[in-house]
């Protein structure tokens, strides 16, 4: 059996399916506004062929990343409260952020203030905001596997990508949330590769499908995030994939623009182009590249005919 | 040497004296082969009270907070959530950290959010530049970005109420 048979993302349940009363909305955060404007772009454009009703949340601020929780963790709770707090007024019940670093932000958040009462009522206080937890934060992954679902994304595909070869790259804060919160398995998840295959994609095994790519370090410690994203294309571009599907702006970014300087350095044969899972969903589902905003990649993915 | 408990027993980091130095966090760390202590030691050290140690390593601030070691620990003791305790702990003694370049970017786009409640990216790659003096740093990348309107030169709009909201904050701290 291969692991792919094995992992069965369904063991790590959630209630499948949209209900009438959920309120769904859209948590952009900082990166989809500007230096990853495609994955916005795409996500807007397959929501609507998907007829996701949703909203874009409002007045929402950065969730601070890795730096504010590095400098200041009240700050890191506060901000990150004034979001779900902001959220719950608004109705908002499920909450779907596309970015892996927000959503982690978001959700490890919202745990502690589950786990720790006193901690919950302290931050109420400072942020003079209210947060009860009635906000449910989804990872774009589980919002498309567990709540839009496999069968309604087959309907919906239009040309097949049958012939590409994919290796699907979660990284790191995907699935690395708090045990009580996880939509699929940590070390090996297989929601992106289920949608993939829906797509009509080869999907492969391979092995960094979850490590890290360093883009925390991307502008301070270009020396290991090289390293770490040159470990990444390597094992992908050995198993023979024409492209690496991610769901996070930073793995993207760091992919996509650090590859160029270091295809040599780790033998890597021929440009490995990273396009967002929602880029390869709307070629599928029969859009222009353009419209998914594929032109916006630095390395170009090249459809076969 | 100064004896204090670091983060032992909290709700959100785990109780670090639970650690049994199995070392799983060490062998699972991407990054474990630029730190100068693995992390490991530096639950070891935090849970015998040796903050001062810890407080002067590499290993801090080299963390790429990526949680592989959190996520790998027998008895559930969030490494990467004590590594940015530490961290604070570092700033708060004001000892210089060992990765400078690592502290200033954190403060760099923490005071951007602080502006207007958004990040504004071009900014932050341009004040940390400055501040560590290496003004060209990274700039290959920047006319690719712009030619794929990847960088905006306008910061974003500040977000509704959030200014007023963070000085509320700020105030009741002091």
């Amino acid at each position: 059996m291969t692991p792919i048979e094995r992992n069965d993302v369904r063991r790590h349940k959630r209630e499948k399916g949209m209900m009438k009363d959920q309120k769904i909305a859209l948590y952009p955060g900082c990166s989809l506004e500007t230096s990853s404007s495609h994955y916005l772009q795409s996500l807007e454009k397959v929501f609507e062929l998907l007829e996701v009703e949703y909203t874009i949340m409002n007045d929402w601020n950065c969730c601070g990343a890795t730096s504010v929780k590095s400098i200041d963790q009240d700050m890191n709770l506060m901000l990150n409260q004034r979001n779900l707090a902001l959220a719950e007024q608004q109705g908002i019940t499920e909450l779907v952020v596309p970015c892996a670093s927000c959503y982690h932000r978001l959700v490890s958040t919202s745990w502690e203030l589950q786990q720790d009462p006193d901690r919950r009522q302290w931050v109420n206080q400072q942020t003079g905001l209210t947060y009860r937890g009635d906000v449910k934060v989804r990872n774009i992954l589980d919002f498309l596997y567990n709540l839009v679902g496999l069968e309604k994304i087959g309907q919906k595909v239009q040309r097949p990508l049958e012939g590409l070869t994919v290796a699907c790259y979660y990284g790191c804060l995907n699935t690395r949330v708090p045990k009580s919160e996880t939509f699929d398995v940590m070390e090996y998840p297989m929601s992106m590769d289920r949608i993939a295959q829906v797509l009509g994609a080869h999907v492969v095994d391979w092995s960094y499908k979850t490590d890290c790519c360093g883009a925390s370090l991307f502008l301070t410690m270009d020396n290991i995030s090289e390293r770490l994203v040159g470990k990444i294309l390597r094992d992908a571009s050995l198993r023979g994939v024409d492209c690496i599907a991610v769901s996070c702006p930073m793995c993207q970014t760091n992919l996509d623009t650090k590859q160029a300087h270091i295809r040599d350095e780790f033998e890597i044969q021929k440009p490995l182009p990273s396009p967002f899972i929602t880029q390869l969903m709307g070629l599928a589902f029969g859009c222009r590249p353009e419209e998914v905003g594929l032109d916006k990649n630095f390395e170009t993915l090249e459809l076969l005919p | 040497m100064e004896t204090t408990l670091v983060e032992t027993e909290t709700a959100t980091y785990g109780n670090t004296s639970l650690c049994y130095q199995c070392a799983k966090c060490s062998s699972g760390c991407p990054v474990s082969e630029e730190m100068d202590i693995l992390p490991h030691q530096v639950i070891h050290l935090a849970s015998l009270g040796l903050e001062d140690r810890v407080l002067y390593t590499d290993t801090i601030w080299i963390c790429a907070n990526c949680y592989a070691c959190a996520v790998k620990c027998p008895n559930d003791i969030d490494i990467t959530g004590v590594m940015n305790s530490l961290k604070q702990k570092a700033l708060d003694k004001g000892i210089t950290p060992r990765r400078p370049e690592v502290c200033t970017f954190h403060k760099v786009f923490a005071n951007d959010i602080y502006r207007r409640g958004k990040v504004h990216e071009l900014w932050i790659m341009g004040e940390y530049n400055l501040r560590m003096r290496k003004p060209f740093k990274n700039m290959m990348l920047a006319p690719r970005m712009f030619l794929k309107n990847k960088l905006k030169l306008r910061p974003p709009r500040e977000v509704r109420g959030f200014r007023g909201w963070l000085k509320k904050i700020l105030s009741r701290k002091r």
